[in-house]
């Protein structure tokens, strides 16, 4: 080989072995948070004594977000349901088809979307509309009568529940 | 490879890249390639380092007192090689500083300032200038203790200039006191003012250094015939090589290592950041960093009616001094065996700064090692963790008293009786008694008499 060509290679491979030692970690670097999910910690939404069979109860609670390096409190809200079984059931307060905030019928019994007229009943069943899939059910816990929910949202749209 | 070739063919028969690249490569060497030409490529690759990982810290940096010391948190420890891109960061800057250093040591060493190369000169220490501003003003970003008090007290330093220091001080920090107003101009100053005042000047020294051309080497036999002046015909006679392949081929080599170490100091040498800042914590003891620190040792030295004289008139000579170099040195010779007071003076320069530094740096972090009790001692320091409460020169919280000059205002005497009993000597303190023996009071006792 030729020393020029030598040098040229030589000089060719110290400088992409730096831009590889540097663009790994850049790229690394600018996407990491964003494909972290937040670990989401129980939230204490109410008190089940509150909730009687068969009428639903929209609740709400304040929890708090990492948001980056700042930590803030939003309120979420969900609807609780205490079954004819005694069971307790917990929906996201969106309705599955484009994300609207749905609302408790209680002269008709159902759960009503004002934006395209999805009906689900208590359960969470879809009674008609555009919605592709029952209302979502958030997982929850009952401690000394008070209820803790984990807030979790899903695609909606779609006829498969995805979390987002 | 023949992909790129091809793409290269394309574009050149468009566009006419061949007399430009021949341009760059072909720049005559006079005397021909050297290790020692390395150090201004090297500062150029530390710039632009800089410039790289500076732009991807701002992707989650928070210019704002309640936010900034949190943000760079979540740099270091939240995002995937946080910590490595801000360390590649604060050692780039050191290094930045070494190579500028032993840029202009040699620029001077070789008389390369000389004529025709004053303007290129001039240029240069503008960007030294610029290089000890982004220091300078990078060095509050982080907005901990450190960051706050340092540079609390470099902006109180400009207070001392007679007449207009009040008002500049006052500017420099936006307003009365040290606070929002001036984070939000010192990170305006660093990301978008300085970067882009030095990418001028340094494409400004660049093209001087094209039109005129390096100054090679300083024996007349091999380098007299340089500069633009020269006819072209003369210009060919000289001994003298391309810049490209060997000097292109030195200066990769260099850069390459300069990363290495740069990388391998951010991964190896974590550097914390201290507690966030508090105004109102004024027993902090700020230490500046180590390229400042010849100059903080210096003002140690001169008191009341002096102190200006360190402030400003000193530093104000000096860089004025060396801006007009070039106009000042009218010796024409450039072998510096031939130039003796230049090189005399250059050394004795040098001897003055690092002999400060040495100085400054024993003052601060050793601990005489002749004596192996103070050593223990300050073993037993960390091992009981009395940085918990107490601090020593910026490292450790500030729940008890700062111990950095404790060897100045407590005798042995006291120290003994302290720790048997911290409140009988200091009603109201919470310190605990712990439990050491004879040998260990000794020692800790040593290594607290040492701190002053």
């Amino acid at each position: 080989m030729e020393r020029r060509t030598f040098l040229t290679r030589i000089t060719g491979f110290i400088l992409g072995l730096i831009g590889l030692a540097l663009s790994i970690p850049l790229v690394g670097y600018v996407v990491s948070p964003a494909f972290r999910r937040q670990a989401q910690d129980w939230a204490e939404a109410g008190g089940v004594h509150e909730l009687s069979v068969g009428d639903p109860k929209e609740l709400s609670y304040l929890v708090t977000l990492q948001d980056g390096w700042m930590k803030t409190t939003a309120v979420k809200s969900v609807w609780a349901v205490r079954q004819p079984d005694e069971s307790v059931t917990v929906f996201s307060p969106l309705c599955t088809h484009l994300g609207c905030g749905y609302h408790w019928d209680s002269d008709d019994r159902e759960f009503k979307c004002p934006c395209h007229n999805s009906i689900f009943d208590i359960t969470g069943r879809v009674l008609s509309g555009p919605a592709p899939r029952p209302l979502d059910r958030l997982p929850f816990k009952v401690e000394k009568e008070r209820l803790f929910v984990i807030y979790k949202q899903f695609k909606s749209g779609t006829s498969k529940q995805i979390e987002l | 490879m023949t992909i790129i070739r091809a793409i290269y063919g394309w574009l050149d028969r468009r566009l006419r890249l061949k007399p430009i690249e021949e341009m760059l490569l072909n720049e005559p060497i006079p005397g021909g390639a050297s290790w020692v030409y390395v150090f201004g490529s090297a500062t150029l690759f530390l710039f632009c380092l800089q410039l790289l990982t500076g732009m991807f810290l701002a992707v989650y940096y928070a210019p704002t007192p309640d936010h900034a010391y949190d943000s760079i948190r979540f740099i270091m420890s939240s995002v995937a090689f946080g910590a490595f891109v801000r360390g590649l960061h604060h050692w780039g800057a050191s290094a930045m500083v070494v190579a500028i250093g032993l840029h202009m040591l040699q620029v001077y060493l070789y008389g390369a300032y000389k004529p025709p190369r004053e303007v290129m000169w001039m240029v240069g220490v503008a960007l030294f200038l610029l290089t000890l501003g982004f220091a300078f003003s990078g060095y509050l970003l982080p907005w901990d203790q450190k960051a706050y008090w340092a540079t609390q007290i470099g902006v109180n330093m400009v207070g001392t200039i007679p007449w207009i220091g009040g008002d500049l001080v006052r500017i420099i920090r936006g307003g009365e006191n040290l606070g929002a107003l001036t984070l939000t101009r010192f990170f305006a100053l660093h990301v978008l003012f300085l970067p882009l005042m030095t990418l001028g000047l340094v494409l400004l020294h660049l093209f001087i250094l094209r039109r005129i051309g390096p100054a090679g080497s300083f024996e007349e036999r091999r380098a007299v015939v340089t500069g633009a002046t020269v006819p072209e015909e003369r210009r060919r006679e000289t001994l003298s090589e391309p810049f490209y392949p060997r000097q292109v081929f030195m200066d990769a080599v260099v850069a390459g290592g300069v990363f290495l170490v740069v990388a391998a100091l951010a991964l190896l040498l974590p550097f914390p950041m201290a507690d966030k800042a508090d105004p109102s914590d004024t027993s902090f003891k700020p230490v500046p960093e180590w390229y400042f620190l010849f100059y903080y040792q210096g003002l140690k030295y001169v008191h009341g009616s002096f102190e200006p004289l360190a402030t400003w008139i000193l530093p104000m000579v000096f860089y004025t001094v060396l801006m007009f170099l070039p106009f000042i040195d009218r010796n024409p010779v450039r072998h510096p065996a031939r130039r003796p007071k230049a090189i005399l003076i250059g050394a004795a320069f040098l001897v003055g700064v690092f002999g400060l530094m040495a100085i400054s740096l024993q003052e601060i972090y050793s601990v005489p090692t002749t004596d192996p009790s103070m050593v223990r001692g300050r073993e037993l320091y960390s091992k009981l963790q009395c940085n918990g409460c107490h601090r020593i020169h910026g490292s450790g919280a500030a729940v008890g008293p700062d111990l950095s000059y404790v060897g100045r205002v407590r005798d042995r005497d006291w120290l003994i009786r302290h720790f048997n009993n911290p409140r009988a000597v200091a009603p109201g303190s919470f310190m605990p008694a712990f439990p050491l023996n004879p040998t260990e009071m000794n020692d800790l006792t040593n290594y607290m008499l040492s701190l002053k």
